[in-house]
């Protein structure tokens, strides 16, 4: 089971300042909103990581004065940085995913149980899933409605994505 | 479910790339970055020391006074060549400083980089429009961003000297 550590707190102040345009309050922002965007991309982009963080902060600060609920700010944050990292990791096209029956046994010494080893063999898409459904605790349909499919082909992804993780660690 | 250990990649965004953000969402303020040949201690030491070199990076300004301080905030009082004053909330810490007045937006940040370090300058307007003139504006003005990266540089041969 994932561990699902929530983020902190927000001030909805802070938020309704930034909205107005005080960038010290932008700047303090994207200081509580990179931990979690960092949390989000990682599993996601992988490599390009560092990447997808920048591009999904800077989408979600040039749009803030769409968001109309300052309390709804990460899950408006994750919304979008569950997209970038997916558009990122698609664009540099930098792994090719293999087959999900090519992911190594375990016992294998070049695999070491490592989550980076086993979500580098999956599509970008399958780790959002993954990330929605287990990091972040989301149902089906509503991990669906992120990612624009319907909940069927959340339960499919996920199912192939749980299983390279079982194979990877089962003895 | 599926064991999913704490080991899930996660990612820190440095102070640069922080700053990259801050110019990329704030409209029409001019933003250059520059590896400069020295350690970051070197160059932050330099460039966290506001109210001595702020002034000889910016040659608008002729002071700048931090007037209270608690923690990483800081308010100072800036006074330009024409005798226009302002004053600056600022947020000071190692590798980062964001300032701004009622009208203006800087900011500067530096990480350590092989060859030395990465620093980054922002400066701009903070003035209603200049989300429509931002795309206009962008390219001309980096070099205005430029400029103050290359007086530090300077500014720091002196140092050294």
């Amino acid at each position: 089971m994932a561990v699902m550590t929530g983020p902190p707190e927000l001030d909805p102040a802070l938020v309704r300042a930034a909205q107005r345009g005080d960038r010290i309050a932008v700047a303090d922002l994207m200081d509580a909103l990179a931990p979690y965007v960092g949390r989000v991309c990682g599993p996601i982009a992988l490599h390009d990581g560092p990447d997808a963080a920048q591009e999904a902060l800077i989408a979600i600060l040039k749009n803030l004065r769409s968001l109309r609920d300052p309390a709804a700010v990460y899950g408006w944050a994750r919304a979008i940085a569950v997209r970038e990292a997916i558009r990122v990791a698609r664009t540099t096209a930098r792994a090719v995913p293999a087959e999900l029956a090519d992911v190594p046994a375990s016992g294998d010494p070049q695999l070491a149980a490592d989550v980076r080893d086993v979500l580098a063999r999956l599509t970008p898409e399958h780790r959002a899933v993954l990330v929605l459904r287990d990091l972040e605790g989301l149902d089906e349909q509503a991990a669906g409605a992120l990612l624009n499919v319907p909940a069927a082909t959340v339960r499919s992804r996920l199912f192939r994505a749980r299983r390279s993780f079982r194979k990877a660690w089962s003895p | 479910m599926v064991a999913v250990n704490q080991d899930w990649p996660v990612v820190e965004l440095d102070p640069v790339r922080r700053m990259r953000v801050l110019a990329a969402a704030t409209p029409g303020v001019a933003y250059a970055e520059k590896l400069i040949p020295a350690p970051f201690n070197t160059v932050w030491e330099a460039a966290s020391d506001l109210e001595h070199e702020l002034p000889r990076m910016i040659t608008d300004l002729r002071s700048f006074e931090i007037t209270s301080a608690w923690g990483e905030r800081m308010i100072a009082h800036a006074r330009g060549r024409l005798g226009q004053r302002a004053r600056f909330d600022v947020v000071l810490r190692p590798g980062w400083c964001v300032m701004q007045s009622r009208f203006l937006i800087g900011g500067m940040a530096a990480v350590p980089e092989v060859g030395g370090t990465r620093f980054a300058f922002l400066g701009g307007l903070r003035l209603p429009g200049m989300r429509l003139l931002a795309p206009v504006l962008r390219p001309a003005i980096r070099p205005l961003a430029l400029r103050p990266i290359g007086r530090l540089e300077s500014r720091l041969r002196v140092r050294a000297a």
